[in-house]
């Protein structure tokens, strides 16, 4: 093992002290209100805790997303599957999914004002829609992919479809459906902030739109903190699961 | 599992293609709603006047500029991090926690700040596309040289190349080209992004200007036909270097 990955825990300590201390003293001599230096930043965290906006805007924001993820993952599946057994369609439908995928979202939105206003559903659909390509693009892929070895193996073994479909292309499908789940989870998060701060002015991304025109940094980055570490949170507990699957995916 | 040739694909892809405007060009007659389904003609005759009046151009060209300092700016300083962080497990461990931290938290929540404490002139777009971009680029730069190509350097030394700066450039920097590129490759998809989003946020210039303010005018077609050579741009840029990438793939 490389010396360099050796842990530790004194130099993050270290750094964050360095870090945050440099912070406040530079925030504190040009403008505390302004650059916001961390002592303000957790006043402000404690008085949101206190008055409950942060639970009712955390609360408004999880609703969307998790629904919106939900309905990814149950539209997304068995479409990536479809994609991945009718290879043609697969095909077919390829390119627009990229192309839709690839375009920054911020520059949707007017398009989706109009087609579901600006409220819950579209907050939803910002969620749902990109998380279920992701799902389903990967999904389409593992299904192709299966491992050729294990295919013939199976076969020599004169195994039936269903015998097939249970040993080995389910099993098969599963690392990639995986890292579909992550990567759509990374799109949802950023789609119900998007939703929050240009749409409705609700939830965790509504806090941060609230104190950027109350002049409010310290409101901004409560907000901001919040949403990256639920964002860590989902997003590592996924890859711990993709990671755990990853020998299923055989020697490529 | 049987494959089907790439001909075959493509003339699929064509086929669908043609059958999905022809489609689209009917239900939108059919609906005759311009604000919630603009027919394709209607989005190409917008698409021509934002060519010929010069919008477009002057729009793109601004974003393009933005995104190639943007890119400059992360690949400069994503360089030097990565590189210190590749070879020094004290600036590993006191960097790299904000950088994963920086990967976790979305653009588009760091924008308002950014707007506060830079305002929103060049240099506040700017700093946008380099929040965005310069992660990815740290990390591969982290990880492209921590690989010590052992038998490489041994080489160059012996052919009298001296100093690690040299090293470093000569040997260690072309021999981990392929994760750079990687690494470049995916800044750049979400400098696209922060471009977008810097330039949308506020209504100032560039194409993302352009196509908010079309929406809040709700000429749903001069939308559509704003955004298409936007996407066009990401995934031209995204596809050059991923060939770039392919050519150099030597390790």
């Amino acid at each position: 093992m490389n010396v360099l990955y050796k842990p530790s825990v004194w130099l993050p300590l270290l750094s964050l002290a360095v870090v945050l201390g440099g912070w406040e003293l530079v925030g504190r001599s040009i403008n505390p209100l302004l650059f916001a230096p961390p002592s303000e930043v957790i006043k402000q965290f404690s008085a949101m805790i206190e008055s409950g906006e942060l639970a009712a805007a955390a609360k408004i924001t999880m609703q969307a997303l998790f629904l919106g993820y939900f309905l990814a993952v149950v539209v997304g599946i068995p479409f990536g599957i479809i994609m991945g057994v009718f290879d043609r369609f697969g095909d077919i439908m390829q390119p627009y999914l990229y192309a839709i995928f690839s375009t920054p979202r911020v520059v949707v939105v007017p398009l989706i004002v109009v087609w579901f206003g600006i409220g819950f559903e579209a907050r939803l659909f910002l969620v749902f829609f990109w998380a279920a390509i992701a799902i389903s693009v990967n999904t389409a892929q593992g299904v192709r992919h299966a491992r050729p070895d294990l295919v013939e193996v199976a076969r020599s073994f004169q195994a039936n479809r269903m015998q097939m479909a249970r040993h080995v292309l389910i099993p098969g499908a599963i690392p990639f459906v995986l890292a579909g789940l992550r990567i759509g989870a990374e799109r949802a998060i950023v789609g119900v902030i998007i939703g929050e701060m240009f749409l409705q002015i609700v939830g965790l991304g509504g806090v941060i739109t609230q104190g950027s025109s109350d002049l409010l940094p310290a409101k901004m980055l409560c907000a901001v903190v919040v949403i990256a570490s639920m964002g860590t949170i989902i997003v590592t507990a996924l890859d711990m699961l993709e990671r755990r699957f990853q020998s299923w995916k055989g020697a490529v | 599992m049987k494959t089907r040739s790439s001909r075959e694909i493509r003339r699929d892809q064509i086929v669908g293609v043609l059958v999905f405007l022809t489609v689209w060009e009917i239900t939108a007659r059919f609906l005759d709603n311009k604000l919630v389904l603009p027919s394709v003609s209607q989005i190409m005759a917008a698409f021509w006047d934002l060519l010929i009046s010069g919008e477009l151009i002057l729009a793109l060209s601004e974003s393009i500029w933005l995104l190639i300092v943007g890119l400059f700016i992360s690949t400069v300083i994503g360089f030097i991090l990565g590189a210190l962080v590749a070879r020094s497990r004290t600036a590993y461990w006191m960097l790299n926690p904000y950088f994963s931290a920086l990967f976790a938290t979305p653009t588009i929540a760091l924008v308002p700040l950014v707007l506060v404490w830079f305002g929103f002139g060049f240099p506040g777009r700017v700093i946008v596309v380099v929040l965005a971009a310069v992660v990815p680029i740290m990390f591969s730069v982290a990880s492209g040289l921590r690989d010590d190509p052992k038998d490489l350097v041994d080489v160059a030394r012996s052919f009298g190349v001296k100093g690690e700066l040299a090293l470093l450039f000569r040997v260690r920097v072309r021999s981990a080209l392929p994760v750079l590129l990687a690494g470049l490759r995916l800044a750049a998809g979400r400098g696209v992004v922060g471009m977008a989003v810097a330039e949308t946020y506020l209504r100032l210039g560039g194409i993302g200007g352009l196509i908010k303010s079309y929406g809040s005018l709700f000429q749903t077609d001069y939308v559509f036909a704003s955004i298409l050579p936007l996407s066009l741009l990401g995934i031209t840029i995204v596809s050059l270097i991923g060939r770039l990438e392919r050519r150099f793939h030597w390790s």
